[in-house]
């Protein structure tokens, strides 16, 4: 899995079309109290970007098995996006080219 | 029997209004601590950015210094022709101003020009982004990495009440790793 166009060192023979994954995920109220609470005082709010680091390693894993399922072996050009539909939910968005690389 | 039937309706009761009181509790506990938090961020808040911004600077002057070079590129295909393996490494900060900050912005904001202190916040979240997609490079054995990305996303969608004033940095790219 790359994010960029090409695989160095090796070569793409066949594509399988785009491939993605998507998920919601929010954390509890309790975390959501504590992260508004540290968000009066400013700086790095840990508990969304531990929310958002497992969202995204499951947005990815999921879009891992639908290349899979499609028969490629890597994933190139890879692309994240993000967006928030309420406070304290984010859906994040993991979307790339299935190839088969030799 | 009587006593059943009785603590039944009172647990019903119960359940039903403990949502209610939840919410009350914690609006109890927010106008009390609010206030002393605000007080907190006031104080100390531009301390502790500027504590930040030195913390995230000398990480990556050490990093850079024992590796010699900076391993992070925008290039498409890197430099080198040579590159025996590779894989997405991708790190996200949320990083967020205090209220105190927020209040010297919207009052920077009536005058006009550059609002420097939301600069400084983004900055201090942007370059901790940074720092740490080189050191979870460096942890995941990658020599370098090439076509790097940096995405900045609120995480408060627009016109939601009391949400959290915070940007998600988001930096990701390709890690490869030199034969």
């Amino acid at each position: 899995m790359v994010n960029t166009e090409t695989i160095p060192g090796m070569m793409i023979t066949e594509t399988f079309g785009v491939v993605s994954g998507s998920t919601v995920r929010a954390k509890h109220l309790g975390k959501d109290i504590f992260a508004g609470l540290k968000n009066i005082v400013g700086g790095e709010l840990s508990q969304y970007t531990e929310l958002l680091q497992e969202s995204r390693e499951e947005a990815v894993g999921r879009m891992v098995a639908d290349a899979m399922s499609r028969g490629a072996n890597a994933v190139v050009n890879v692309r994240f996006a993000t967006s928030a539909i309420t406070a304290g939910a984010a859906e994040l968005f993991a979307y790339g080219t299935a190839v088969k690389a030799e | 029997m009587v006593d059943v039937g009785g603590l039944l309706v009172l647990g019903i009761i119960l359940v039903l209004i403990a949502p209610f009181l939840l919410l009350a509790l914690i609006g109890i506990l927010w106008t009390v601590v609010y206030p002393l938090m605000l007080i907190w961020a006031v104080l100390f808040s531009g301390k502790k950015l500027d504590q930040q911004i030195v913390n995230t600077a000398s990480r990556e002057a050490s990093l850079r210094e024992s590796l010699g070079r900076d391993p992070l590129t925008t290039i498409d295909g890197g430099y080198r022709t040579d590159i025996t393996s590779c894989g997405v490494v991708w790190v996200g900060v949320v990083y967020g101003p205090s209220h105190w900050h927020l209040l010297i912005g919207w009052i920077n904001n009536l005058v006009g020009g550059s609002v420097d202190i939301f600069q400084k916040v983004i900055s201090a979240g942007r370059a901790e982004a940074m720092q740490r997609l080189r050191e979870s490079a460096v942890a995941n054995g990658w020599d370098d990495v090439i076509n790097v990305r940096i995405d900045t996303s609120d995480m408060a969608p627009q016109g939601a009440q009391r949400s959290i004033k915070a940007v998600e940095v988001f930096a990701y790219g390709t890690g490869v790793k030199y034969g």
